[in-house]
């Protein structure tokens, strides 16, 4: 009895285990044909078949676009990175056939290309070709931030990302804008409701997660891997730009609301005082660029792109970040040049260096130079009858683009923060009186300099 | 692969209980036999679990996958679907018609299609088409046939309407004044009982189908001169056809073209042949284009109402210009009418609507602030904006005049703008299409506008939505212009045709506006475009007042006989002008030459440039111009006098 109830359950113990390894067979099978491959170029991504599938669909692809006249150019950060190590030699032989498929056959899920948006007309025969050719295709559109900042306008929507898709392999077509601020602008990827969420595995694509902001780039024609294809004539310095591309649209909803609440002035006086403000920020953008140093926008002027997209008219002055480490001595003399005399400077660079230049008319441009600690960033300030010297403590941030009144200019990622460390919570308040030492809710007081030092520290025109 | 290791082992698994029946017979152990069954049933066990295990593993991770691969890339405002009015099968529509002094309406099953209780406008006839399939409306119309010429274009859009569609009448404060018999007729051939005896302040209601029956008609006569006819309220019951015989009017080969053509034809009704059959209008024109065209990445911007049939008019003549570009084209619409985005989509160019924003003049300048920002947005590095409005027609070589004329912008910094349109070019006045003026004042009407100007200047002190200024008489103050001077051409490269409008009526365009010079001549090669300069311009006038010939100043300027009959001189008369504001003389004689004389139009430092009997005529304000000197000592200038009374201008 006992015996065969053993043999009963081992029996069916075994044909469990049976079932299950079919079942498991099968699972893994339907598993595989659904992700379409990407699992199969991973087990199999050196066989060449694969490879010259990637590079197949790349050829059809320049193919079809060159028949329509859109001129794209690559750029895909891992054919770049590849390119970028033999660019001495693509550029001396813009023409030589290569002897291997070294660059689009190497394993990667997506080729990326760009377009700028105004050379090419919308042509609805490219994707009726595209079709045709085998490619099924997606179209990402969204709404034009061009207009973004504009009351009450509704434009059209446009397209931000095509995406090609042939067998295993697929093209990312980035759509670039030109904007105000001479840049190229392009969105990010957001999928509609309806959009076909596994058209392609979307979280691998290298643009997209956030828009981002290029200089326009200078294009180079190369034939690599027999291919003739358009890429950034400095596949390197593209690479190191896209790595903080990373770009804010200014919040025009809620500056919308902010004006509601606290009408905006429009006396003569805050025109002009904008007016001023404005240029004084172009020319010291023009300045510190020309210098390669990298400068966000801070206190103030930061608060004003933040709360209403524009410059406060009561600020008085314009205020720029930026790194010690990025310090250059150039700094006075490229500002006095451009026409800026130095109005005080504060501090050295080994501690609370500040800078400050007369613009036109009262308006003064203010340098916060931000020391890193391991974890917060701080600047000083020093008080000149005093020699006092204060200390505003600042969470780490990154960079990231932004585009304010015409210009293309670093804001801190972490806005918000910044500004409550700066501000306090109330920063959506407007308050026309402000005393730097004590109003801010991030500053500290940090001792007194020498007073052997204070020539050197305290110097003021 | 995680997902293959088990496999082995369940493998290994089956070939084990083989091998324990095996080891059971040869050993025959009741201890060890008991040991490794509980051995092998465990691992059966164990191996079962593993599997169950993997499956519901692996189905969480593909699960998984699946999530995360678009959260991050979802579009965080979900697309709200616009509910869409349900279209009832109903074959019967309740339709109620409203006609009264101050207020009409017109209901369709309830909804209300047409609302106007607006104090002083919509006065007249307010046409509506319904589609007698669905019941949608189609066009809506309103034709001031209390002013001339109105009834005419009323006649037009009859005609274009298709045969079998549904026509909802109804009057407005008064409709009758200059409704003439040829419209009168068109409306009795519609079925109306009433329409030829329409009188002055009678109120009137009817529905009717083109080329069909008649749902019914009411009527309420005026008693006297001075009062109204009673309201009057027409309800009735309209019989929906099931097949909507002119849905397929649009034919051709599968185009984006047709597509389009098709589209608009589904949803507006009025705009004639574009939606026959056969041989429809075109709406693509593929003009020449132009030889070194500087003007074709300059964008353009449409400045929009709700007048779709003119913006159509437009559109037309602007892609018939040579040299246009159309992706350089946007349509700003004030508001969110359907119809004109239906015209712009026809002609396949990008159209914006704008949210109202403040009344009257107020609003359309904060519209042509908001449009003009928006142009300069996306088109970043644009120079210029070329600014044209949906009432004008746009001459065949537009872009030839500023591609000829548009470095003069760039390069000279006393120029305020460049403009198609001629305040003083009328069809007496005007004469050659390759002559350019320096003139003082702005006359808008087809323009260009430098980004420098409106970016630096402009934009930051526009007049805000609470002042009722309109936007050109602004541009046109000392403050903004600041001595500077626009380009216009003798004969203008724009027409201006809007009848109906803000600052418009019918009197008003036939006095002003219907008689002016418009050039058709394409190609028209500019004549001395570098003397149009600041300095420049000084000697070319001077040589001009040099070989003038001094008229005869002690006859009537008003007459015709002033100017001898000749041809191709050039004449130049004295009037008194006694500081640069006095402009008594020159609006009288403006008055009896018949040219604008609502205001200071054309002047450049007291002198005015224009053609009499294909003569060039100066006219020089004296002592106030500075040419005043070639004024030869024997003449007396002229002095008009304002009329004793003062005539109301009808602006």
């Amino acid at each position: 009895m006992q015996r065969i109830n053993k043999n009963v359950v081992l029996a069916l113990l075994s044909l469990t285990s049976l079932v299950f390894l079919l079942f498991q067979l099968y699972y893994y099978k339907f598993y595989l044909s659904q992700k379409n491959g990407s699992v199969f170029s991973k087990v199999r991504g050196l066989q060449s078949g694969q490879d010259s599938t990637r590079w197949h669909v790349v050829r059809k692809f320049l193919g079809l676009i060159s028949t329509h006249n859109i001129p794209v150019y690559l750029i895909d950060p891992l054919i770049l990175g590849l390119v970028d190590k033999d660019i001495e030699q693509i550029r001396s032989s813009p023409d030589g056939p290569s002897p291997e498929c070294k660059y689009f056959c190497a394993p990667r899920d997506f080729t990326t290309f760009a377009l700028v948006d105004k050379t090419w007309k919308h042509e609805v025969s490219l994707f009726r070709a595209a079709e045709k050719m085998g490619f099924q295709w997606l179209k990402i559109i969204n709404k034009d931030p061009r207009l973004d900042g504009m009351d009450d306008l509704s434009g059209i929507e446009i397209a931000l990302h095509y995406i090609f898709k042939l067998a295993s392999h697929a093209i990312h077509l980035v759509v670039f804008y030109e904007r105000s601020g001479n840049y190229l602008w392009h969105g990010p990827l957001r999928l509609k409701q309806h959009t076909d969420r596994k058209f392609v595995p979307f979280r691998k694509l290298h643009f997209g997660r956030y828009a981002g902001a290029y200089e326009k780039p200078e294009l180079l024609l190369v034939s690599i891997d027999d291919l003739k294809v358009q890429i950034p004539k400095s596949p390197s310095s593209f690479l190191e730009e896209m790595s903080h591309s990373r770009f804010l649209e200014c919040r025009y909803r809620e500056a919308r609301a902010f004006f509601q609440l606290y009408p905006d002035d429009a006396s003569l006086d805050a025109v002009e005082f904008r007016k001023k403000a404005k240029s004084l920020l172009h020319l010291a953008a023009l300045t510190l660029n020309s210098l390669g140093v990298k400068f966000w926008l801070s206190s103030g002027t930061c608060l004003g792109w933040y709360r209403q997209c524009n410059v406060i008219p009561y600020s008085k002055d314009v205020d720029l970040g930026v790194f010690i480490k990025d310090y250059k001595a150039d700094i006075i003399p490229a500002f006095q040049k451009a026409g800026l005399p130095l109005k005080h400077k504060f501090g050295k660079v080994e501690d609370s260096l500040e800078l400050s230049f007369q613009g036109d008319d009262d308006v003064k441009l203010d340098i916060f130079f931000f020391y890193e600690e391991d974890d917060h960033i701080w600047n000083g300030g020093t008080q000149a009858k005093s020699g006092k010297k204060f200390k505003y403590l600042f969470p780490k941030f990154t960079l990231c683009w932004t585009e304010f009144i015409g210009l293309k200019v670093h804001v801190p990622c972490e806005t918000l923060q910044y500004i409550e460390a700066n501000y306090g919570p109330d920063w959506k308040v407007p308050l026309k009186t402000w005393d730097w030492k004590s109003s801010p809710s991030n500053v500290q007081y940090n001792g007194v300099w020498p007073v052997n030092e204070w020539d050197d520290v305290i110097q003021i025109y | 692969m995680d997902e293959w290791k088990p496999n082995p082992a369940a493998k290994a698994h089956k070939k084990r209980s083989w091998y324990l029946a095996w080891k059971y017979k040869l050993m025959n152990q009741r201890a060890l036999r008991k040991l490794c069954q509980t051995g092998a049933v465990l691992f059966l066990l164990v191996t079962v679990i593993v599997n169950i295990k993997l499956i519901l593993d692996t189905r969480r991770a593909a699960y998984e996958e699946e999530e995360e691969s678009a959260q991050d890339y979802d579009d965080e405002m979900l697309n709200v679907e616009v509910p869409r009015h349900p279209v009832s099968n109903k074959k019967v529509l309740d339709v109620e018609v409203y006609s009264s002094r101050s207020k009409v309406y017109v209901a369709v099953d309830g909804t209300t299609v047409l609302e106007d209780e607006a104090r002083e406008q919509g006065r007249g006839i307010h046409v509506i088409v319904l589609n007698q399939a669905t019941g949608h409306v189609m066009a809506k119309r309103v034709f001031d046939t209390y002013s001339p010429h109105e009834d005419e274009a009323m006649v037009l859009f009859l005609n274009m309407v298709a045969r079998g569609r549904i026509l909802i009448f109804t009057i407005k404060d008064e409709g009758s004044f200059h409704l003439k018999d040829t419209a009168k007729n068109v409306l009795k051939s519609l079925g109306s009982q009433v329409a030829p005896f329409l009188s002055w302040r009678d109120m009137w209601t009817f529905a009717g189908k083109k080329g069909g029956e008649v749902y019914g008609e009411k009527h309420a006569k005026s008693p006297a001169l001075s009062t109204w006819g009673d309201p009057v309220l027409l309800k009735t019951e309209v019989h929906l056809t099931s097949v909507e015989g002119t849905s397929g009017r649009c034919c051709g080969p599968a185009t984006e073209r047709t597509r389009r053509r098709k589209k608009f034809c589904s949803k507006v009704e009025g705009y004639g042949s574009v939606c026959s059959c056969k041989d429809p209008t075109p709406i693509e024109f593929n003009p020449d284009p132009l030889k070194d065209n500087k003007v074709f990445d300059v964008p353009v911007a449409v400045i929009a109402g709700n007048r779709p049939n003119y913006l159509y008019r437009m559109l037309r003549s602007l892609l018939s210009a040579q040299g246009v570009n159309p992706q350089m084209i946007t349509v700003f619409i004030d508001g969110y009418y359907e119809e004109p985005m239906d015209v712009v989509e026809l002609f396949g160019l990008s159209g914006i609507q704008h949210t109202p924003i403040s009344i009257k003049n107020a609003r359309v300048s904060q519209h042509y602030k908001a449009s003009l920002t928006a142009t300069f947005n996306l088109f970043p590095d644009a120079k210029f904006a070329v600014v044209l409005e949906e009432d004008l027609d746009i001459s065949v070589d537009f872009f030839s005049f500023l591609s000829q004329s548009i470095h003069l912008l760039e390069e000279d910094e006393s120029l305020y703008c460049i403009s198609a349109w001629n305040d003083q070019g009328y069809e007496h006045t005007a004469e050659d299409p390759s002559l350019l003026y320096r003139v003082e004042t702005m006359p808008g009407l087809g323009w260009v506008l430098r980004k420098s100007l409106y970016k630096d200047e402009l934009e930051p002190k526009w007049p805000t939505p609470e002042k009722l200024w309109d936007w050109d008489m602004w541009m046109r103050m000392p403050e903004q212009r600041r001595g500077r001077e626009c380009i216009i051409p003798d004969v203008s490269r724009s027409y201006h045709f809007g009848i109906v409008g803000l600052n418009m009526n019918g009197y008003f365009h036939e006095a002003y506006f219907k008689k002016h010079k418009f050039n058709t001549v394409p190609n028209v090669q500019l004549k001395n475009v570098e003397s149009l300069r600041k300095d420049a311009y000084e000697t070319e006038i001077h040589r001009l007042l040099g070989e003038a010939e001094v008229l005869d100043h002690s006859k009537n300027p008003c007459e015709d006989s002033f100017v001898p009959d000749t041809e191709g001189k050039v004449y130049v008369m004295f009037i008194r002008m006694e500081q640069e504001a006095d402009f008594t003389t020159w609006t009288q004689l403006a008055k009896c030459l018949h040219i604008w004389d609502l205001d200071v139009r054309g002047n450049h430092k007291g002198l005015w440039r224009l053609f009499r009997k294909k003569n060039h005529f100066l006219v020089v304000g004296v002592p106030a111009s500075p040419y005043s000197s070639k004024k030869p000592s024997s003449v007396t200038p002229i002095y008009m006098e304002p009329p004793a009374k003062e005539e109301g201008a009808a602006a």
